[in-house]
């Protein structure tokens, strides 16, 4: 098959937030690039029509703006605190707009295969999804931002084939007409288990909220402000984080009161142990007996679920809101330096053992997403132009970076052992790495 | 690894915990006729004017606008919060130079493409805190406020207009008038002009006392001042170009407002000139 020679050019996967982050920062630093999405359109887990899109009708931000944007290219003034998808979506186009992203950028064009090609090349294999026609490039680099909320994580409890009624993960769940006038159990309380519980609450004839452990619940706002943003004025500060946790608790008190006295349970860790769950409804519908928080399912028989306390609940349909796991079916996965079934990377981008494969957006931060995505697609696009200008100079650096391969930055805490927690990171403390590499980078000559 | 050098362009820390809330913003534009039907890659580059102390989008208006749209520009102004016919007047006196750089990010994510930004006086210093975050296609500096801070210039200040220094120093505007902006202005039209000055926020006045620092800005910078400008000196003009690494280009016989001063045709064709070779 022939190979079309890219030269200097980078490939990128994916054309979500942090994939048109790296297309934009590559060729804002000179480096060309091609950039290529399977759907027909961009935005990846925000494309709502997407296949591989896991958004719902109602989703909206659990961020604000101001750490949630690109630092470059701010949400607009007549966006609200908490966008929705729809708007989050016009938001990535308007980006791609006006940095001109769409002239290096391939829809309904699937990588289908990133190989090696000697080096530190890499031929790379895309398939139009119109022609099924495949074409071979190769590239000085590639960045993967495929994302890693698409590929759903479905549990398997004693009795489930037995189970009568309907099963569905939240992958599949997107709008409240899944559960409207039925008895639901929904699984799990991440953030989206949380939504649907809610959407369930105000939709469905019954609703069953089963999760591992207690949680916080953190309201949207708290004395009139986005709640988000008062927590990054706290940790600017640099309070210690024991101080952190007693202040957010106690607000927590003060604002939406006792969990158990909801009929919760008690949270078995500390704040900050697992990802933020923001959700300002959940504990009003269980107040209001809408919600019936349950502990963690022991088994199924027939239309009934039984749960690990003893109760029982006779259910129609099933929502796991389990999570996901990442997936590289494209790239043999050894590459990725895995540990399992999730890699292990340098500052969870650059892979240990090819200097010119990277990764964006395998990150899961207390805060928002996109400053973030920012930073990291100008990270690799720095370090990309310093390997056109001085290979060697990139080489020490990289080196530097994997040296540090599998440091996590958790703000001093212990993340719960738990697929959820993978690539949890504190924000301020991982931007702060970031800015330094960023630094090293520029002193290095770009 | 590496020392921080300067304030931090990647921890905003009080934009993220204590966000600028927006307002209506003035924003004048001229746009060539087809200039929209022209390839991307080829046709000429917006450009997003900013204003300085006191003044607001008009000034460009007035001549530099029509004439740069004439040669094939996109030419776009934005009055500042509280400046022109933005709003924010009222929450003026608690206005900072972050919010007047939230108004410009916001006014350039609603552009087609990365514009050049020409920034004027205290607006120079804007467009440069602007682009510690953006990437224009080029930043033309003109009459900038000191990047090294204007403290120094109090002394001066005090000496030769001792009331106007009283004013700045409890909060109030700095007084402009036709002898500090202009040269050969006649008399009817500088008053005109003098008389369409607004206030400016006592806070963004102090922050120009300030040194700032700016991180590596990645596209063509044009600095330009007046030898003849009665506002902003000589050393003010020379540390920005400085700061980045270029000559100053000087253009004698025009003052401080040299998009309304006589003599503003040069003005602008040099700035549009460097455009065309630098900013392509």
């Amino acid at each position: 098959m022939d190979v079309i020679d890219r030269g200097g050019a980078w490939a990128v996967v994916g054309a979500g937030p942090h994939g048109l982050s790296a297309l934009k920062n590559l060729l804002q630093l000179g480096i060309d690039a091609d950039g290529y999405e399977r759907d027909e359109d961009l935005g990846g887990n925000w494309n709502f029509h997407a296949e591989n899109s896991r958004v719902y009708e109602s989703t909206h931000l659990i961020s604000t703006k101001p750490f949630t944007q690109f630092p470059d290219f701010p949400m607009p003034d007549d966006y609200p605190d908490y966008p929705s998808h729809w708007q989050v979506h016009r938001y990535f186009r308007a980006y791609a707009d006006h940095f001109g992203l769409l002239d290096h950028l391939s829809l309904h064009t699937e990588v289908v295969n990133v190989v090696p090609a000697g080096d530190d090349r890499w031929n790379v294999t895309v398939r139009d999804r119109h022609t099924g026609e495949e074409t071979t490039r190769q590239y000085a680099g590639v960045v993967i931002a495929n994302g890693h909320n698409w590929w759903p994580k479905i549990p398997e409890y004693p009795g489930q084939d037995t189970f009568t009624g309907e099963i569905l993960h939240s992958a599949n769940y997107k709008s409240a007409d899944a559960v409207r006038g039925k008895r639901v159990l929904v699984v799990g309380a991440g953030n989206t288990g949380c939504d649907v519980a809610v959407e369930s609450a105000q939709n469905a004839r019954e609703t069953y909220h089963s999760t591992r452990r207690g949680y916080y619940y953190n309201p949207k706002y708290a004395f009139g402000r986005p709640s988000d943003q008062t927590a990054d004025l706290l940790l600017a500060m640099r309070l210690p984080l024991g101080l952190r946790r007693v202040m957010f608790k106690t607000v927590l008190r003060l604002t939406v009161g006792d969990f158990e006295k909801f009929g919760l349970r008690k949270p078995d860790h500390e704040f900050f142990e697992t990802h933020p769950i923001v959700n300002q409804q959940l504990v009003y519908y269980v107040g209001h007996g809408d919600i019936r928080p349950r502990p963690d399912i022991a088994r199924f028989d027939g239309g009934t679920v039984h749960f690990e306390d003893g109760s029982s609940a006779e259910v129609d349909t099933v929502v796991f809101c389990t999570g996901y796991l990442a997936r590289f079916p494209f790239l043999d996965e050894s590459y990725l330096n895995l540990d399992g079934d999730h890699p292990v990377l340098a500052r969870q981008i650059f892979t240990p053992s090819t200097p010119t494969l990277a990764v964006s957006g395998l990150i899961q931060p207390d805060s928002g997403q996109w400053t973030i995505a920012h930073w990291q697609g100008m990270l690799i696009a720095t370090y990309a132009a310093l390997r056109e200008r001085d290979p060697r100079a990139a080489q020490r650096f990289y080196e530097r970076m994997v040296a540090e391969t599998g440091v996590r930055f958790t703000g001093g805490t212990d993340y719960k052992d738990s697929t959820r927690h993978y690539y949890e990171i504190a924000h301020q403390e991982y931007l702060r790495a970031i800015e330094d590499d960023l630094h090293a980078l520029e002193m290095a000559g770009v | 690894m590496a020392q921080r050098r300067r304030p931090s362009k990647v921890m905003r820390l009080w934009d993220w915990s204590v966000p600028p809330a927006g307002v209506h913003r003035e924003v004048l534009s001229i746009v060539p006729e087809g200039w929209h039907d022209q390839p991307r890659a080829t046709r000429k580059p917006p450009i997003l004017f900013v204003h300085g102390l006191a003044h607001g989008a008009w000034i460009w208006r007035e001549n530099w606008m029509p004439a740069a749209a004439e040669r094939g520009f996109p030419v776009y102004a934005v009055s500042l919060r509280g400046h022109g016919d933005s709003g924010g007047r009222t929450k003026l006196g608690r206005t900072l130079l972050r919010h007047y750089v939230h108004d410009v990010m916001q006014t350039i994510t609603e552009l087609p493409q990365p514009p050049v930004l020409v920034g004027h006086s205290m607006g120079a210093l804007v467009s440069q805190l602007v682009a510690d975050r953006y990437q224009p296609r080029g930043l033309a500096l003109l009459t900038p406020a000191p990047i090294q801070g204007a403290a120094y210039t109090l002394p001066k200040l005090v000496r030769r207009r001792p009331g106007a220094a009283a004013k700045v120093l409890v909060g109030g505007t700095l007084p402009l008038g036709a002898e500090q902006l202009f040269t050969g202005l006649d008399d009817v039209t500088a008053a005109r002009y003098v008389d369409r000055l607004g206030k400016e926020s006592p806070w963004a006045q102090y922050e120009l006392m300030l040194p700032h620092r700016i991180g590596p800005v990645r596209c063509p910078v044009l600095v330009v001042g007046t030898p003849d400008d009665r506002v902003v000196d000589e050393a003010a003009v020379e540390e920005t170009a400085a700061a980045y690494g270029v000559e100053p280009i000087w253009l004698p016989g025009i003052g401080h407002d040299l998009m309304l001063d006589a003599g503003w045709e040069k003005a602008l064709s040099v700035v549009l000139d460097w455009v065309d070779e630098r900013c392509g």
